[in-house]
């Protein structure tokens, strides 16, 4: 394992929700570092924090107390819309159930994050195709989520995911409503992206998908364990 | 990106028909409303205001009537007196009036033929015509020749007209005003008069010169006086200089409210415009309160729209739109259903005038005068539906933008 650079380093990060008056501390002080080009998977007893770190990892959270740095660059304080270029372009998000918007076709899916980023007509009809070719679904272009099998909705969600080219993917247990066939094309398709140098972090419960990462984060009560 | 913005709001609109119809039948009918309310308002101010005029635009009246205060010795209810020489004289002692006649107002027999009426006959000068608008549609009206050489000819009213004459033209025919033979020199055109004073309406009346009035029935003192100032905002103080004048020649207390009674139209009209002004304030709040209505409707729905698409906001914060973005979004979702709305309830209202317009009768003519759509209507229906629609659309649009993506992922 090469560890030329560090992409991700958090230091400290605390989350605490106020609930009825009691605090709850989801995670008690992490520190991590991930390399640029690793493969991590996260795992944990379920209430282990994991799903709030990769929220802040993901930036859709901000820790109560910590330093996250991105690429070098600390967003532990940034606001949510400042945030938002972050998501758009640096990271790219597969969940457990897919969510795509179910009224859009797969093609429109892709480009959604390709209009946040204020792509063009011309650049974004080129990466669409390049991506939904990628994951094998062009001629699935104009077919609703609903007409998709999981796997194959799976696929879309991860073009999207790549829509902006991020260095970094967020995989939130992406195989966990899939089949075991459906979930082996989808690891596939991961560790492909894996070895052009994309880094992944991934949650799961499932220690044979978690055998496919490079080394394993685990958490517990809100700390690395 | 516009494309996409439009094809998606269609797309919206369209999932749920029956709910994008009944929403946007409330904006609808509160356009309609608004539309029409403030049009027909405008309308029957109009008309009214030029059926004002019928009588006279921008004119005093001055009726001599009794002493209120005791004067010189005299007790009070002493009679006003003045003579129709004293009256034009005005013309020369009292500055700032434009024109003016005096009035002798009697109820004669006139006759022609075998028809007889009981009508009213002025006896009045040449500057009638402009002051009371009194224009000839045949023939002249009454002119300097006829008051001086006391010519006994008459200028009638068309009504009057026509009850004597039939389809026969009048002019140069004559008449028997209480016996008396009268030239018929001049037949009015018909105007619209919703105000009068004095007898019968012009068209009903006989209009001969004062001097021919003063000799034959021995008339001495004026009913009235009918004046036009120069400048119509100084029509109290020409009116206050009149009554100083009079007080003098016919002797009362220039403190005295009521020796002269006066109809000063202008005031009149001045209360005229702003009641109407406040009319037309008030039909457009009414129109605004149903278009608030419809308001209503469409922010609870999207109220309910933000809160099915909760998911859906949560994915686009997901993958990096702003908060902003999502306001924008359902913003100009709102925004588009008031447009759509209210261009539907502008065509239907436009319709609906279309069709008042063609109502052939005169009666609603003259009350509801002529509705159309002018400026005023559509820049303030719009402003309504502006304001409505912003509001409408803030209060869902905000909601979706403060949407936490987690727990909207989480569904």
């Amino acid at each position: 394992m090469s560890k030329a650079e560090t992409i991700i380093e958090l230091r400290g990060i605390k989350k605490v929700y106020q609930m009825g008056g009691h605090a709850l501390e989801a995670l008690s002080g992490v520190s991590l570092e991930i390399g640029r080009g690793e493969f991590v998977s996260v795992m944990g007893p379920s209430g282990s924090g994991k799903s709030t770190l990769m929220n802040i990892i993901g930036c859709l959270d901000t820790p109560t107390s910590g330093e996250y740095y991105l690429e070098g660059k600390n967003v532990a304080g940034l606001t949510f819309d400042q945030l938002s270029s972050i998501r758009n372009q640096k990271l790219g998000f597969v969940f457990q159930n897919f969510n795509l918007l179910t009224y859009a076709t797969a093609w429109e899916n892709v480009e959604v994050p390709l209009l946040f980023n204020g792509k063009n007509a011309r650049r974004r009809r080129q990466r669409i195709t390049e991506l939904l070719e990628a994951v094998g679904l062009l001629d699935w272009k104009e077919h609703r989520p609903s007409e998709l099998s999981g796997g194959e909705q799976q696929r879309i969600a991860l073009a999207r995911a790549l829509a902006n080219d991020p260095p970094i993917l967020l995989a939130d247990e992406p195989t966990g409503n899939l089949d075991s066939k459906s979930g082996e094309d989808i690891m596939g398709l991961l560790g492909g992206l894996w070895k052009e140098g994309r880094t992944i972090v991934m949650v799961t419960h499932d220690d044979r998908i978690a055998a496919h990462s490079e080394r394993t984060i685990r958490l517990f009560d809100g700390q690395v364990a | 990106m516009i494309a996409i913005f439009f094809r998606n709001l269609a797309r919206d609109l369209v999932r749920q028909p029956l709910r994008t119809i009944l929403t946007l039948s409330g904006v609808v009918w509160g356009t309609f409303s608004v539309v029409l309310l403030i049009a027909l308002g405008e309308s029957v101010g109009a008309s009214q205001k030029k059926s004002f005029h019928g009588m006279g635009a921008g004119i005093v009246l001055l009726f001599p009537s009794r002493t209120t205060l005791p004067y010189q010795g005299f007790k009070s209810g002493k009679p006003v007196r003045i003579t129709p020489e004293q009256a034009e004289d005005l013309m020369e002692k009292v500055p700032g009036i434009e024109t003016l006649s005096p009035e002798f107002v009697w109820s004669r027999r006139i006759r022609y033929g075998k028809q007889e009426f009981m009508n009213t006959v002025r006896g009045v000068n040449p500057s009638f015509e402009r002051i009371r608008n009194t224009i000839p549609a045949k023939g002249r009206f009454i002119n300097p020749m006829d008051m001086a050489e006391r010519r006994r000819v008459c200028f009638i009213g068309d009504v009057l007209a026509t009850d004597l004459f039939g389809r026969d033209d009048p002019i140069g025919k004559q008449v028997l005003i209480e016996g008396l033979p009268f030239t018929v020199v001049g037949v009015m055109a018909k105007k619209e008069q919703n105000s009068n004073y004095n007898g019968q309406r012009d068209e009903n009346c006989a209009f001969i010169p004062w001097t021919t009035f003063a000799a034959l029935y021995g008339a001495k003192y004026v009913s009235n006086i009918i004046l036009r100032p120069l400048d119509s905002g100084r029509s109290a103080a020409v009116t206050q200089d009149v009554k100083g004048h009079f007080s003098k020649l016919a002797g009362f207390d220039p403190k005295d409210p009521d020796a002269i009674f006066v109809w000063d139209t202008l005031e009149f009209e001045k209360q005229f415009s702003v009641f109407f002004a406040a009319f037309n304030v008030f039909l457009g709040a009414i129109g605004a309160l149903t278009l608030l209505v419809g308001g209503v409707g469409v922010a609870s729905i999207m109220m309910v729209v933000v809160e099915e698409r909760t998911r859906e906001i949560g994915i686009k914060l997901a993958v990096g739109a702003r908060r902003r973005t999502i306001l924008v979004q359902f913003f100009s979702e709102t925004l588009m259903i008031m447009i759509i709305g209210g261009a539907v309830g502008f065509a239907l209202a436009a319709g609906v005038i279309k069709l008042i317009q063609g109502i052939p009768s005169e009666e609603f003519a003259e009350f509801f005068g002529e509705p159309r759509l002018s400026a005023l209507v559509v820049a303030s229906t719009g402003l309504i539906l502006l304001a409505i629609g912003a509001v409408s659309g803030y209060i869902p649009a905000r909601n979706a933008a403060s949407t936490n993506p987690i727990e909207a992922l989480r569904k």
